[in-house]
């Protein structure tokens, strides 16, 4: 590609800026599309909740139509729910009703909590002067672990980092009878995630284990 | 960056979530509390003698039968074109069109460019890097704009900066060709892919 650019920028200079186009181009709020994307559209639970009302409504009309038409009922006869539901703790084993009660008020509560909270996503904002960056948590612990690695000049498995919102937590465990220093494994994490410029910016903690790894 | 309902996904799950809380709290206390058992028995019973009450007040003309079992049917079907209507909003808003804008110069016509201009190019300048596993580009519509969606896929250990500000290059290049701004995202993330391939040594 980049071949064919060069040649569009020789024989076309700069592109062009202005217009209608361009000029709508930059009205996109790409704080909210970066808000959108560091946050839980909730898709799923919507796909799911919205199925799960589809069934029961499907088995609702089945036996509404039945009703209707004056056949008789499939599983059950509308009214005669109704009564057993009016009967209730009579007519049903209670470990049995305790049970549905429990697993309805579990997916409740999957639902209502879906709804509830904030639906952070595990990503940070990454600080770049021409396009919005958005980082998974994961590629920003693999890229310190692999700078606390360096620093500590131990190899890829004796280094855990777990990165969370307003944390970083770098878990070394050095070799045996080879001395590691804390705050070198510290100033090299430090200066890599000021590199990357992440928003939020987390808290660099680093975790030196007693016990060292033999024969590394 | 789709145009996913929000607002009305998080309205529907916690009214649909506090409903099922409640029944399912109301079961619990029916198996385990006998007062709560009585309460019920007389709550329901009134609600139950109303029901049956409307029902006989709506029987057909002629013969036996409720038309409001139609009515109750027809509500129900409405409530499924609903549901399926809400379902179909969830992560739409792909388009194909990168750019769209009437020919300023003296030839009648308008310019189309479609997305797969963007998306073979970065894809081909993207392909041979060794320190990414992947890349795939998306168009969006974004009320009524198109926006490019980069999703990069790095090796593990290799610095989003780096592959940040290459993206960035390449999208400036991009724009160069195309010959407008359109806005972009860059999505670097971890996946199945970047989990299980080999750690990049050598940079």
């Amino acid at each position: 590609m980049s071949s064919v650019v060069e040649q569009h920028h020789e024989a076309g200079g700069e592109p062009v800026q202005g217009g209608s186009a361009a000029a709508h181009a930059a009205s996109i709020d790409m704080r909210r599309v970066l808000h959108r994307e560091t946050h839980s559209s909730r898709a799923v639970a919507a796909v799911i909740a919205g199925a799960l009302v589809i069934a029961l409504c499907l088995y609702a009309l089945l036996e509404f139509a039945v009703r209707a038409i004056g056949q008789p009922p499939w599983l059950i006869d509308p009214q005669t729910a109704a009564e057993r539901i009016t009967a209730l703790p009579s007519g049903m084993p209670p470990l049995l009703l305790g049970a549905a009660g429990a697993v309805t008020a579990a997916a409740g509560l999957f639902f209502f909590l879906n709804a509830v909270l904030p639906g952070r996503r595990a990503r940070h904002l990454l600080d770049n002067r021409r396009i919005a960056v958005v980082v998974d948590d994961e590629v920003i612990a693999a890229a310190l672990a692999r700078s606390a690695r360096i620093a500590a000049n131990v190899t890829q498995e004796q280094v855990m980092v777990v990165v969370s919102q307003r944390q970083v937590v770098v878990n070394v465990r050095p070799t045996s009878g080879s001395p590691v220093s804390e705050n070198a494994i510290l100033q090299a994490v430090e200066d890599e995630l000021q590199a990357m410029g992440l928003t939020p910016m987390p808290q660099v903690t680093v975790n030196l284990s007693t016990s060292g790894v033999v024969g590394a | 960056m789709t145009g996913t309902p929000r607002l009305l996904n998080r309205i529907l799950l916690g009214i649909l979530g506090f409903k099922l809380l409640v029944i399912g709290v109301l079961l619990m206390l029916l198996a385990a509390v006998p007062a709560v058992a009585a309460w019920w028995h007389s709550w329901s019973r009134g609600v139950s003698e109303t029901v049956t009450g409307v029902f006989e007040g709506t029987q057909f003309p002629g013969r036996q039968g409720s038309w409001l079992w139609i009515v109750l049917a027809l509500a129900v079907v409405l409530l499924i074109g609903l549901m399926v209507a809400w379902i179909a909003q969830q992560g739409k808003g792909r388009t194909d069109l990168l750019l769209a804008a009437e020919d300023p110069g003296g030839v009648p016509g308008d310019i189309r460019i479609g997305g797969g201009v963007a998306e073979q190019a970065l894809k081909n300048a993207l392909a041979d890097r060794p320190d990414l596993a992947g890349a795939t580009v998306a168009i969006y519509d974004v009320k009524g704009q198109p926006a490019l969606k980069l999703r990069l896929h790095p090796r593990p250990g290799v610095s989003p900066q780096a592959v940040a500000a290459e993206a960035a290059d390449l999208v400036d290049a991009l724009s160069a060709v195309v010959g407008q701004r359109t806005p972009v995202l860059v999505h670097i993330a971890a996946g199945a892919r970047t989990r299980f391939s080999r750690a990049e040594r050598v940079r």
